[in-house]
């Protein structure tokens, strides 16, 4: 989740009251966003990705006006319509085929509003932008250059300029390889031919979206005009990204002047229109509210509102993204109310509950092997080839596998639980002999359903002393037998990583559901243990 | 003179073997705690000294093993150039920040427009991985310390050194005391893990309030853990750092989803039906059938929701899963690659986010906690999104213990076929296992240390009031 820090003079100079703290942190925070901390005039804030809207004090600001009952309604910006260009080359449509444009002015920028609009900027690039991949931001001085602009894609070696923290001129392709931000987000003109560029009517660049942009348009305190440029891969996405941008600047008296990109007309700020079925919103919520009321919460979250007897008439904002379907605004609504208005109210539905018969099978197990004195384990399902089969003298199979995990401990789901409690007996080195653990969990395996692998539940048991031998094993394994009622057939057998001649098959009913015996010398050496080991795994699924 | 029993047992193999540290004493079979009663006992009678000795203990931390498991990255980086990988952005699957750093440090490279070379003389270098070697062998530096390779911890070693006076002592002619004020030795005895305990307890709760149980697998289609519930195709949770994807099974076989497949293709891309505008994009079937390990619980509650047929049973249902789910992340003292999870769906006509409060509100009530909140929050899969707060009387502090929400429309009437409300939470009570422990590494609830499973007490809510 997206946290942003804010300064508190400057988001109540735009709400327009001091706002107490306690408020902000217990109640403001019941509008979506938490307030976790303020500490002399720095707030930390968390929003959430569905409101990109709220990622600066302006935004911030304009929400609580409403949510505080300041000041309701849909906020109007007025547009100056404008005279200047950005023409859009068919060049990039294979490359980064979308831009959006718009001209503030008037703007009174200082070095904290500069650093706030940045932070915006960077918070775009990471949530709604997928690190610049579907969307960036440029924002530039306008007195530098000289439109018309020109958005195209260029080959790398034929154009270069100064980028920001940089002194000297750089071909594009120099850029990705060498600056900081090149190196970072070069991935995403991992093959292309061409690179996106926007320049002036003197063919300076302004822009290499989405890495960065030239020195020269470097905004400062004192800048009074900017151009915005929004580059990506997803129409919706640049247009309503650059609302968000022009609207926080308006809310700063910024004066919004529209251009011609590409034909038409930027930004557009018209609201989408909806409507609220009273009912509906009344049987999701389980607020009986009249449809005036209903209307005053939505203005409270800064929609247009216009209520009807039936349905509310509403209009979203600009800048909103997240409003889909009528969902969204019940949502809105009774966020307004206050979560914490809302009564808890028991539904009658008559249904008796049940547990998974395997579940009830487990408990039992549990209660048996508590009884007989072992310890339950805990342990992880994900493992490594390295302990489930080398450490267990095992030949390697075939297991549900990860492609892309952090680190080799944990790339493969256990097909077995035994090396689990051998972690666990190696763990617990330190402690006292005897020890004895058991488990009672799923594996996977593979085979041939839809998916591929499928789970299963087992139980493992181990006892570990010096002279532990295969009878302590049996032991357990006959209490289980006895207390389950069920019987087992034992059958000598081999395996890997036991011992010759103290090992065995075990079946119920003629199907082999596991095995029990002593751990050879060469696994109890693997997992650093003194003594012995012997122990039994099944499968539990047949004693359901 | 006078002794307890335990004193003259310590003291007896002092007088053979002279000293002793109570970790010796324990391999022996004797209790830590009894040993060090017994030492003060015998201090106390100027039998015994004890010294106290700090020693540091080296262990590799995941990077740690990283380097020692595939060289480090300092390493790697001379021998991909050696091969004519010269050029940085080529280089970026190695750390390599870390990895030209320490090369110019040892004078093996420099770097020119955005190229490694290597300086003479290298060979030497390339031939061996001196820093894996040395890992491997255990052979620590301080060094590694700062790299973060190694952590280095502090353990007391306590050593019981037998006085003359100790040493002269027949055995024989001391008397036992005999003090029925003094504790005995605990003996160990079977227990259930304390996680377990309590996820059996809530399972109860579930069951009591009339839920029915489900179960799934780990291994489920991208369509189940994301796109059935409506989270967009280059959604960040998708990404390769938060989810496990799988190389075997790599794709699952949609086809028993039948037509469900094309109606949540087409709400993604405009809403289809179900009254939403969708999220406009192009929906790749293949991404969709790429397996994962579920990262949510939620992922069953779709599964059942699919399965939900209305000639067999009636709505509304109650339906809960308490299952594992995993995610891509590295292990340490507030993070694991996997946690547990408590899914609940209320499915029907009639249902409200009233009923949704109602019903959290009933199981925490049952688990302990009289005081609970919900705060506005966001999934992609619900609408009144909330996180679930309870209040915690002894620490004062509000907790988080997970997520809820109604499964929008355009989760629901894909999976059904048809329109309903479904009520939905995800929680979680690692937290209620740790405090209950008294343990602060969340990786202790996964470690088994025999001391902590043997001396948490039994689980039971607090503050349960005569209502539940």
């Amino acid at each position: 989740m997206p946290n942003i820090e804010i300064d508190k003079r400057e988001f109540d100079d735009l709400v327009g009251e001091s706002m107490d703290e306690e408020k902000m942190i217990e109640e403001g925070s019941m509008l979506g966003a938490h307030w976790h901390r303020i500490e002399g005039n720095v707030c930390d804030v968390e929003t959430y990705p569905n409101r990109p809207d709220l990622l600066s004090v302006e935004g911030l600001a304009r929400a609580y006006r409403g949510f505080f009952d300041l000041d309701k309604g849909r906020e109007e910006y007025e547009i100056q319509e404008g005279e200047e260009k950005v023409e859009v080359d068919d060049s990039v449509d294979d490359v980064r085929p979308f831009i959006g444009g718009a001209i503030v002015r008037n703007l009174e920028l200082s070095k904290k509003k500069i650093n706030g609009l940045i932070q915006l900027q960077e918070k775009l690039h990471e949530t709604m932008g997928r690190r610049r991949d579907k969307l960036a931001i440029g924002l530039h001085d306008l007195d530098e250059v000289k439109p018309p602009f020109t958005y195209k894609a260029v080959e790398p070696e034929k154009v270069s300029f100064t980028p920001l923290e940089y002194d000297r001129d750089m071909q594009l392709g120099e850029i990705l390889d060498e600056h900081e931000k090149g190196r970072k987000y070069s991935w995403i003109l991992d093959d292309e031919d061409m690179y996106p560029i926007i320049e002036d009517a003197e063919n300076r660049v302004l822009s290499f979206p989405p890495i960065i942009n030239n020195q020269l348009t470097e905004v400062h305190p004192g800048t009074t005009d900017i151009f915005i440029d929004v580059t990506g891969k997803h129409e919706e996405t640049v247009k309503k990204a650059l609302n968000i941008l022009v609207t926080a600047l308006a809310e700063r008296g910024g004066q919004i002047e529209s251009m011609d990109v590409g034909g038409e007309k930027m930004p557009m700020l018209e609201p989408e229109k909806r409507e609220l079925d009273v009912e509906y919103f009344r049987n999701i919520s389980g607020l009986d509210l009249e449809p005036d009321e209903i209307a005053e919460r939505l203005q409270m979250m800064k929609f247009g509102a216009d209520a009807g007897k039936e349905k509310i008439d509403v209009e979203i904002p600009a800048y909103r993204t997240d409003v889909m379907h009528q969902y969204d605004l019940i949502e809105d609504v009774v966020i307004a109310h206050r979560y914490s208005n809302i009564e808890a109210e028991m539904p009658n539905v008559d249904q008796p509950g049940a547990r998974k018969p395997i579940e009830d099978l487990v408990e039992r197990v549990r209660k048996i092997l508590v009884g007989k004195g072992a310890l339950e384990a805990n342990t992880y399902y994900l493992s490594s080839n390295e302990k489930l089969f080398d450490r267990m003298e095992r030949e390697e199979e075939d297991i549900a596998e990860m492609s892309n995990a952090l680190t080799e401990d944990y790339a493969v789901v256990r097909n077995w639980l035994t090396p689990s409690l051998f972690q666990t007996l190696h763990d617990n080195r330190h402690h006292s002999y005897p020890q004895e653990f058991f488990e009672a969990e799923d594996v996977v395996e593979l085979d041939d359903s839809a998916v591929g692998a499928s789970n299963h539940r087992k139980l493992a048991y181990l006892i570990s002393n010096s002279g532990v031998n295969y009878t302590d094993a049996r032991k357990t394994l006959q209490v289980l037998e006895r207390d389950l009622g069920v019987d087992f057939e034992v059958r000598e057998a081999e395996r890997s990583f036991m011992k010759e001649g103290r090992c065995a098959e075990i079946l119920v009913e003629g199907d082999k559901i596991g095995f029990i015996g002593e751990y050879s010398d060469q696994v109890v050496e693997n997992w650093d243990l003194d003594g012995s080991v012997a122990g039994f795994e099944i499968y539990l699924e047949k004693l359901v | 003179m006078k002794l307890s029993e335990q004193a003259i047992r310590i003291l007896g193999e002092l007088q053979e073997q002279k000293q002793l540290t109570v970790g010796q004493l324990e391999q022996e079979g004797y209790d830590q705690s009894m040993v060090n009663r017994a030492a003060l006992e015998l201090q106390g009678k100027n039998l015994v000294d004890i010294t106290e000795d700090e020693e540091s203990i080296y262990t590799l931390t995941e990077a740690g093993k990283q380097v020692r498991d595939k060289g480090s990255p300092e390493h790697r980086l001379l021998k991909r150039v050696k091969q004519g990988d010269k050029e940085i952005s080529d280089l970026q699957d190695l750390q390599i920040d870390v990895a030209l750093g320490k090369a110019r440090e040892r004078g093996w490279i420099k770097i020119r427009d955005g190229e490694v070379e290597l300086l003479e003389p290298v060979e030497e270098a390339l031939e061996e991985d001196v820093l894996k070697k040395r890992l491997e062998e255990s052979r620590f530096k301080e060094e590694y310390s700062e790299r973060g390779l190694v952590k280095e911890e502090f353990k007391i070693v306590r050593t019981l050194e037998i006085t003359d006076e100790g040493r002269n002592l027949g055995l024989d002619d001391v008397e036992i005391e005999f003090n029925v004020e003094s504790k005995a030795e605990t003996p160990r005895t079977g227990k259930r893990h304390f996680y377990k305990d309590i996820l059996g307890f809530a399972r109860e709760k579930f069951v009591e309030m009339g839920f029915q149980e489900m179960s799934g697998d780990f291994v489920v289609p991208s369509l189940l853990n994301f796109d059935a519930l409506y989270t967009a195709q280059d959604h960040p949770a998708r990404d390769l750092h938060d989810t496990f994807f799988m190389k075997n099974p790599e794709k699952a076989d949609l086809s028993e989803y039948g037509d469900k497949v094309e109606h949540i293709k087409e709400t993604h891309e405009d809403g289809w039906t179900t009254g939403s505008s969708g999220w406009d994009y192009d929906w790749s079937e293949e991404e969709a059938a790429k397996n994962v390990l579920r990262t949510h619980t939620t992922a069953v509650s779709a599964r059942r929701l699919h399965e939900i047929d209305l000639n067999e049973e009636e709505l509304p249902k109650k339906l809960f899963i308490i299952g594992r789910n995993f995610r891509n992340e590295t292990v340490d003292r507030t993070h694991l690659a996997g946690f547990i999870q408590l899914d609940g769906i209320v499915v029907g006509e009639d249902l409200n986010f009233k009923n949704l409060k109602a019903y959290l509100s009933e199981f925490f009530q049952k688990m302990g906690y009289s005081e609970f909140r919900l705060i506005p929050s966001y999934y992609p899969y619900t609408e009144m999104s909330t996180e679930v707060q309870v209040y915690d009387e002894e620490e004062d502090e509000w907790l988080g213990m997970g997520g809820a929400g109604l499964f929008r429309p355009e989760v629901v009437k894909p999976l059904l076929g048809f329109e309903a409300t479904v009520l939905a939470w995800g929680l979680g009570v690692g937290r209620i296992a740790m405090k209950a422990a008294g343990i602060e590494d969340i990786r202790e609830l996964y470690r088994n240390d025999i001391e902590i499973l043997e001396t948490t007490p039994k689980w039971r809510p607090q503050n349960v009031g005569d209502s539940v």
